[in-house]
């Protein structure tokens, strides 16, 4: 188990130092001097200009350099963004809240809303399923983007039901969390339904009921289970698409978050905020892989005594 | 000659103007009026875009004009005839020499901090925006040979210049020149990119960036400038900017009556606004710099003027303009705008399409010859336009309407070729003169945006990026250009200014395209917005009728 744990640690920690050294590099294989790729489109003072050379330890060996960012990072310091007029930690940590709060509701409604789907729909008559699938396939299918605006001129501009921009609270949450849970919503319950399928033709599933066990115990307690694996396997994966789809979301819904700062640091060759992103994302990354992990270990037992 | 605090400042301003740009000229179509304003409410406005630092001062972008005005006044007012009126200062003197402006100050003014405005504010004011420390992008270079500000008495502050420099009172009417507490300014830039503080009718309560900003009434409010509806505080309790980037989404929130007014009305949707009747658009024409081609005429093909005036006459801009925005925007004639002062409606007449005359142009040119793809050649060699095009900054279609331009090209036989650039990239060729065709709009509420674009002095050069995209040498032009720094009397810069555009459109420096026009929606409950000649709408004025 130690062992485990240490290899993990080990893996986890080679993840962030590879974000930190492609980071570098990116910023060094940038064409044009680095101080001037460091400050963008922005237009400063040449004192601070020296500072950024000292900062960044510019005027010395590229393995210095590489040191010197390295120690910074390990500091927490992420830099400064030239153009935000602030620090890129605190660009972030303002951004990363109201992302969180849209990410953790879409991860809640996803994962109920397909459990539900994938119980109530997985071996019944033809057409339910049938019409359930359809309906995923539309899910898969639509763009994130046009999901959006199709949410809002519908709710917002023909029923009225939630406003369309900026509202505080729960009422300005809804739409987005509906518009970025779609694909993956529909994703996963594909995903759920197939493994619950293929358990419920197990002989234990038929062993259990010729206990007497009802059919919604069944599902809940023996299939289920068994279909929570790959499910999980693949939000893991899914976390990675939402810092994508919140790109347009919070774009359309005109939300703040990491999403627009990203876009807007992209197009803005804001090369600190970038390389900040790429960070941070790295962060989560191998969290959500820690998580994933453990999760593992309570939904199967036979995983723990392996380790 | 105004140069830029630094060679990288001017740089920047180029592509992030050419997207900003704004508008004025036609007068607010305001809604029927009725019965008196109502006192309180609130109005919420949807805009396109954003500043990034919300210091005018400082700031390359015309939207932070938008964003701050509410909050900050000018020493003086500009009108749409290029007229100058009192604000903060009551009134001023300039010397016989042009170099010094003398202005007495409105003695009741105050910031909305509590701090006094005074003379010795004034000076802090204009030597923030030249101080190298600002980084001023926009303000600095519209200040010209600036000297120094000195404080003669409480109210009275005298501002002087190395050499006579006319277009200063309508650079100073701007938001960019917008007075600020001093004692705001002392925080530094950090905090003034997120919050400004003046003498306003609205102070600020946050600027949230990819959300909005919120305003409410400054309550002491009894100096608006010369020309506004009414005296005392604005009448709106509260006033909210919410950013919409998304056309379809300001759209949307406009006609379910979410919110009072957008900017920026998509031109294939205001048709379908002008139907609503709940809802009117109002037009206003932008001043400056219209959205024109400039031909490099200093090397490459354009180098010959029959070659340029034969891609100026064989496509027929007016109609592409025409189809592609639905009548929305004019097409252009003269480099600068019909609401610029000093435009010259002369130019209307002066060059018309000629699909014919393009042709022969081009045989008298030498290129003569045609390739299996149909372009025309001359020993060899194709006849090949390159175009550094900056695709993520396009608004407005450009990038369509650059491409149906290319499409009509091709029937000239000309072989039009963008080369998909970044800004990154596209200043050391916009420097090396590596192109043959570039295209940007110059918003200017002054006809001194003509030196901008034709002064020899403003060719972009390694330690100077000016707009001068065309490389456009005519000492002559220059001689005008100069002649109007010099002088005040409208009527005799109009006059120079006129003889400029008239000879730049002889000498085929420019393509004219199109004029750009500010859309706004707004709801009919909405009253008196007024317009800056910037062409952004204002609301000191502004009050939302109950009906």
């Amino acid at each position: 188990m130690t062992k485990r744990i240490l290899t993990r640690l080990g893996t986890s920690v080679l993840v962030l130092w590879g974000a930190v050294t492609v980071s570098f590099t990116a910023l060094h294989l940038t064409p044009g001097n680095v101080v001037d790729v460091l400050i963008g489109s922005s237009i400063v003072t040449p004192e601070v200009r020296a500072q950024i050379i000292a900062d960044y330890g510019l005027d010395r060996p590229l393995p210095v350099q590489y040191a010197t960012y390295l120690g910074r990072v390990l500091r927490g310091d992420l830099g400064q963004s030239y153009q935000l007029h602030e620090s890129v930690a605190t660009a972030i940590g303002t951004q990363l809240g109201p992302s969180l709060q849209l990410a953790g509701a879409t991860l809640l409604v996803t994962v109920v809303v397909s459990t539900t789907l994938a119980l109530l729909t997985a071996r019944r008559r033809r057409w339910i399923r049938g019409l359930s699938s359809g309906l995923e396939l539309v899910g898969v299918s639509i763009p994130t983007f046009w999901a959006a605006i199709l949410l809002l001129t519908v709710f917002s501009f023909q029923l009225g039901w939630f406003p369309a921009v900026g509202a505080d609270g729960w009422s300005g949450l809804v739409l987005p969390v509906i518009a970025t849970s779609i694909p993956i919503t529909t994703m996963l319950t594909q995903l759920m339904r197939e493994s619950l399928e293929l358990t419920l033709e197990e002989p234990f599933v038929l062993t259990a009921r010729s206990r007497g066990m009802s059919d919604l115990g069944v599902r809940l307690r023996h299939a289920l289970r068994h279909a929570l694996v790959p499910a999980v396997t693949l939000l893991g994966w899914v976390v990675g698409l939402l810092v994508g789809s919140m790109v347009a979301v919070e774009q359309i819904f005109s939300r703040q978050g990491i999403g627009q700062l990203t876009l807007a640091a992209v197009t803005g060759k804001d090369l600190p905020v970038v390389m900040g992103v790429v960070l941070v994302t790295a962060v989560l990354y191998v969290v959500v892989n820690i998580v994933i992990d453990l999760l593992y270990l309570v939904i199967d037992p036979r995983l723990r005594s392996a380790a | 000659m105004p140069s830029f605090r630094s060679p990288l400042a001017a740089l920047a301003i180029l592509p992030i103007l050419a997207l900003t740009a704004c508008g004025g000229g036609t007068p607010p179509a305001q809604t029927e009026t009725a019965g008196a304003p109502v006192k309180g409410g609130s109005l919420v406005f949807g805009v396109n875009t954003e500043p990034l630092n919300l210091d005018p001062h400082a700031s390359p972008q015309d939207v932070t004009g938008l964003f701050t005005r509410p909050a900050l006044d000018s020493l003086v007012a500009l009108d749409d005839q290029g007229g100058i009126h009192p604000w903060l200062a009551s009134s001023w003197e300039i010397s016989p020499d042009g170099r010094t402006y003398t202005f007495k100050l409105r003695q009741d003014v105050k910031f909305t901090d509590g701090g006094v405005f005074d003379a010795e504010a004034v000076k802090t004011n204009l030597d923030h925006i030249v101080d190298p420390k600002t980084k001023s992008q926009l303000a600095a270079a519209a200040f010209g040979p600036y000297e120094s500000t000195e404080v003669i008495d409480a109210q009275t502050v005298a501002v002087k210049f190395s050499k006579p420099y006319s277009p200063f009172l309508a650079a100073l009417a701007t938001a960019y020149f917008g007075i600020q507490s001093p004692k705001s300014l002392a925080e530094g830039p950090e905090a003034l990119a997120k919050k400004v503080v003046g003498t306003g009718p609205f102070i600020i309560d946050a600027f949230v960036p990819h959300q909005g900003i919120t305003y409410h009434r400054n309550p002491d409010y009894n100096w608006p400038p010369a020309g506004a509806k009414h005296t005392g505080p604005a009448y709106l309790e509260r006033l909210e900017f919410k950013i919409l980037t998304e056309d379809a989404v300001r759209l949307g929130a406009l006609t379910s009556g979410q919110i009072d007014a957008i900017a920026s009305v998509p031109p294939v949707n205001v048709k379908q606004v002008e139907a609503d009747p709940r809802l009117a658009i109002v037009r206003k024409q932008a001043p400056g710099g219209n959205y024109n081609y400039y031909p490099n005429t200093a090397s490459g093909v354009f180098a010959d003027q029959k070659v340029r005036q034969a891609f100026r006459d064989g496509i027929d801009f007016a109609t592409i303009v025409g189809k592609l925005y639905f009548g929305t925007f004019d097409p252009a004639y003269s480099p600068i705008s019909p609401a610029t002062h000093g435009y010259d409606a002369a130019t209307e007449t002066q060059w018309r399409h000629d699909p014919t005359g393009a042709a022969r142009l081009l045989d008298e040119a030498g290129w003569t010859g045609k390739d299996a793809e149909g372009y025309r050649t001359k020993d060899g060699k194709r006849l090949t336009v390159r175009w550094p095009f900056l695709k993520s900054f396009a608004r407005e279609q450009r990038g369509t309407l650059a491409e149906q331009v290319q499409a009509e090209a091709k029937k000239l036989g000309f072989d039009v070729v963008f080369t998909d650039v970044t800004p990154t990239d596209f200043a050391p060729k916009a420097i090396a003169g590596d192109y043959d065709l570039i295209d940007f709009s110059w918003q200017r509420a002054d006809g001194d945006a003509l030196r901008a674009l034709f002064a020899i002095s403003n060719i972009p050069s390694a330690s100077f990026f000016g707009q001068n995209l065309a490389r456009y040498k005519n000492t002559e032009v220059d001689g005008w250009l100069s002649d109007a720094l010099a002088t005040t009397d409208l009527a005799d810069r109009a006059a120079l200014y006129a003889k400029v555009q008239q000879q730049v459109n002889t000498d085929v420096a420019v393509f004219p395209v199109y004029v750009f026009n500010y859309l706004l929606g707004v709801s009919k409950n909405v009253r008196d917005i007024a317009w800056e000649p910037q062409a952004y709408p204002t609301f000191y004025d502004a009050w939302v009728s109950k009906a």
